[in-house]
């Protein structure tokens, strides 16, 4: 497979072109990472001074999407041991979180002291629009670069109870656990226009629907009386965004909670097996994985070196996607 | 090159479409060509290439749902900051 000599991008990644040296033009392009810098000192500025303003007013200070992974993880120890805030954290049980990540979850809830509930959705209804998503065209192709479809259907699950909970409970902030390279710099911290937001997943949604039914609604809208609060609307905060740390500085920082490593995922992902079939199925369709952006991003910062960049895109165990892909239905028992 | 030229180019560039492939006057939302994240790369690009900043509560159908109304919007703003 060719790739950048560089970083990790794949020659079939939308837009890359390579140098005579092999070095595709995301490498060559400066100005990224110093617009980025600017973005990140004002955005540290913005949520220091917004934490501070809302502090101790609501039951919640924030509502955290704790998914069990080490970024979200660290994104909770960070917002109660560094900024001080009273949390309100929850999980997403999509049917394929490892055993290992759920016992992470109860440690780290339990030595924090943090509220915490877990959300199940119907697993007819999930399932369905997992092989949905990675059948049918679901997203726009320049939102699959960053993300698969299926964990970008997973996230908006997560995204859209978030919203529902902050409204429900008057939480001023969501924050979640995404790091740069995965979103653009300016949505580390950011506010939805609703309806403009809702319309961005109209295409979408329609086609989940037709395959999956109408509860999928229940998941991925919010009822109009809350989307009347908008006053008050969430910032949503990408709290890891501002710190710049290696993989082993925020497995480190999260050991003395009780987290540790599962050994039933792939690569790329410290909690969940789902994760290794919507990659599987990305890279066939797409000739490049979801992750090679964020991987990348994080090799020109030199938060991580190639060699271990290609060791978590190669590490896809088979054997996990053909059993998810058989419990989904996908593939032929 | 033309502010109308620019935005073209990052748009195609960035959101993998070709100029003729979409429609002008249509949300580039409603067309499957970006999603709510693609906004705030498009605000981005107004402040690092245009030096236009937007506002917040500016992200709406009305300033950002079509490319015309993305161009009519910065030029809008630049009006108001540079007379
Ligand atoms: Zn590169």
């Amino acid at each position: 497979m060719d790739r950048c000599s560089n970083c990790v991008l794949s020659t079939s990644f939308p837009g890359l072109e390579l140098d005579e040296n092999g070095v595709c033009n995301f490498c060559r392009d400066e100005s990224i990472v110093t617009t980025e810098q600017k973005i990140i000192d004002e955005s540290a500025v913005q949520v220091q001074q917004l934490i501070e303003g809302t502090k101790g007013k609501n039951e919640y200070d924030a509502l955290v999407c704790y998914s069990g992974g080490k970024d979200s993880t660290y994104t909770l120890m960070a917002a109660v041991e560094k900024y001080g805030m009273k949390i309100l954290s929850f999980t997403l049980d999509n049917g394929y979180i490892s055993p290992k990540a759920f016992e992470n979850i109860n440690k780290v809830v339990e030595t924090l002291g943090v509220d915490h509930f877990t959300f199940k959705p119907s697993k007819t209804v999930f399932n369905k629009m997992i092989t949905t998503s990675a059948t049918e065209p679901v997203y726009a192709k320049s939102s699959l670069r960053r993300i698969s479809s299926g964990c970008n259907t997973c996230i908006s699950i997560v995204n859209n109870l978030a919203l529902k909970t902050a409204l429900e409970k008057n939480i001023p902030f969501i924050l979640a656990g995404f790091t740069l390279g995965q979103i653009p710099a300016n949505s580390i911290i950011y506010r939805n226009n609703y309806p403009f937001f809702l319309d961005s997943r109209k295409r979408g949604l329609e086609i989940l629907k037709t395959k999956a039914g109408n509860a999928v609604n229940n998941y991925l809208t919010i009822s109009e009386e809350l989307q009347k609060k908008t006053v008050e609307y969430p910032y949503v905060i990408n709290l890891l965004c501002m710190e710049s740390l290696t993989e082993n500085q925020i497995i480190e920082a999260i050991t003395p909670l009780g987290w540790e490593r599962p050994g039933d995922v792939d690569g790329c992902s410290s909690n969940c097996r789902l994760n290794t079939f919507n990659n599987i199925i990305h890279q066939k369709k797409f000739g490049y994985s979801p992750y090679e952006l964020e991987l990348s991003h994080l090799i020109r910062k030199n938060q991580l070196t190639r060699e271990e960049a290609l060791e978590k895109l190669l590490d896809q165990p088979r054997e996990i996607y053909e059993s998810i892909g058989k419990e989904l239905g996908y593939l032929d028992n | 090159m033309s502010d109308r030229d620019k935005l073209m180019d990052f748009i195609c560039r960035n959101f993998m479409v070709e100029e003729g492939e979409f429609l002008l006057d249509e949300s580039l939302i409603d067309q499957g060509i970006i999603d709510s994240f693609g906004l705030l790369e498009i605000s981005t690009f107004l402040k690092k290439e245009l030096g236009v900043e937007t506002a917040q509560e500016d992200m709406n159908r009305e300033n950002f749902g079509s490319f015309e109304k993305i161009l009519a919007y910065s030029s809008r703003k630049r009006e108001a900051v540079y007379g």
